[in-house]
């Protein structure tokens, strides 16, 4: 069903999704952004683990939104918080949710303001955030 | 780093290809990345790289000069003000503004810029690490 963005209101959720951050998730991100330090030591979480670089959690987060949302074609990125609060390693399962903070219509366009949060293992935040949209008319 | 000092820098050329790449790998496939035909008849006239794609350049120079501290306590707000087009070669770029010790802990706040081959500014912002 389409999403009627005038009906969306302040304070509903638009998006709770979970995925896991799986080795190749991971590499898919890092090829795609060409992250120099996700293969350095940097990145090493000991025993052999690895961190995933701090975006992949932001682009998973937004992902969440850009499906859930239906976002039309033509919508654009304005602006972008994040808060990392905790390292989050490959293989870990992440849950995202999305909800609406600022619904508005500026000059013809609308404009959505969506908070994130991100737990990782079902109760550790690892990030919180905020995405500004403008979706066409 | 001490007020003041600039950051290391990240330089990465944004292909078609890696927008493309990143499409599929944030799920994104809004069309004025991946559309030719769909970004001609834009505001914009052409494709566009996604925000976050530019973004994570910040967030990669940010990691290579704080290090595990960065995806710990790392804050970002930006601001994307202009679009990156295929085939730019965009450089994230700082300066560290403030740093602070506080009962041992180091907060350190920088603005952080990524900048076009043309020289217009595409994302402008603030980036803060906090480490211990």
């Amino acid at each position: 069903m389409p999403v009627d963005y005038a009906n969306l209101k302040p304070g509903q959720v638009v998006s709770q999704q979970a995925c896991v951050l799986d080795a190749a998730t991971v590499a898919r991100y890092v090829e795609a952004v060409g992250d120099q330090t996700a293969a350095g030591p940097v990145l090493d979480a000991g025993g052999g683990a690895r961190y995933v670089p701090a975006m992949t959690v932001a682009a998973i987060s937004v992902r969440g939104v850009v499906n859930d949302l239906q976002i039309p074609g033509g919508t654009l990125h304005l602006g972008q918080e994040v808060e990392f609060t905790d390292a989050v390693k490959v293989g870990e399962t992440l849950t995202c949710r999305a909800t609406l903070a600022q619904n508005s219509v500026r000059g013809g366009q609308r404009i959505l303001v969506v908070i994130l949060a991100v737990e990782a293992g079902g109760s550790r935040t690892v990030m919180t955030g905020k995405s500004t949209i403008m979706v066409p008319p | 780093m001490k007020e003041g000092d600039a950051l290391k820098p990240v330089t990465r050329e944004i292909t078609q290809e890696r927008i493309e790449r990143y499409a599929v790998a944030a799920g994104d496939f809004n069309p004025i990345h991946i559309d030719a035909d769909f970004a001609s008849r834009s505001h914009f006239g052409r494709r566009i790289a996604h925000g976050m794609l530019v973004a994570a350049t910040i967030s990669e120079m940010m990691t290579l000069n704080y290090g595990q501290p960065w995806l710990r306590s790392g804050k970002l707000k930006l601001r994307l003000k202009a679009p990156v087009f295929p085939g730019d070669t965009v450089t994230a770029r700082g300066q560290v503004k403030s740093a602070k010790e506080e009962t041992g802990t180091r907060h350190v706040a920088c603005v952080v810029e990524v900048v076009r081959p043309d020289g217009e500014v595409a994302i402008t912002g603030e980036a803060t690490v906090t480490a211990a």
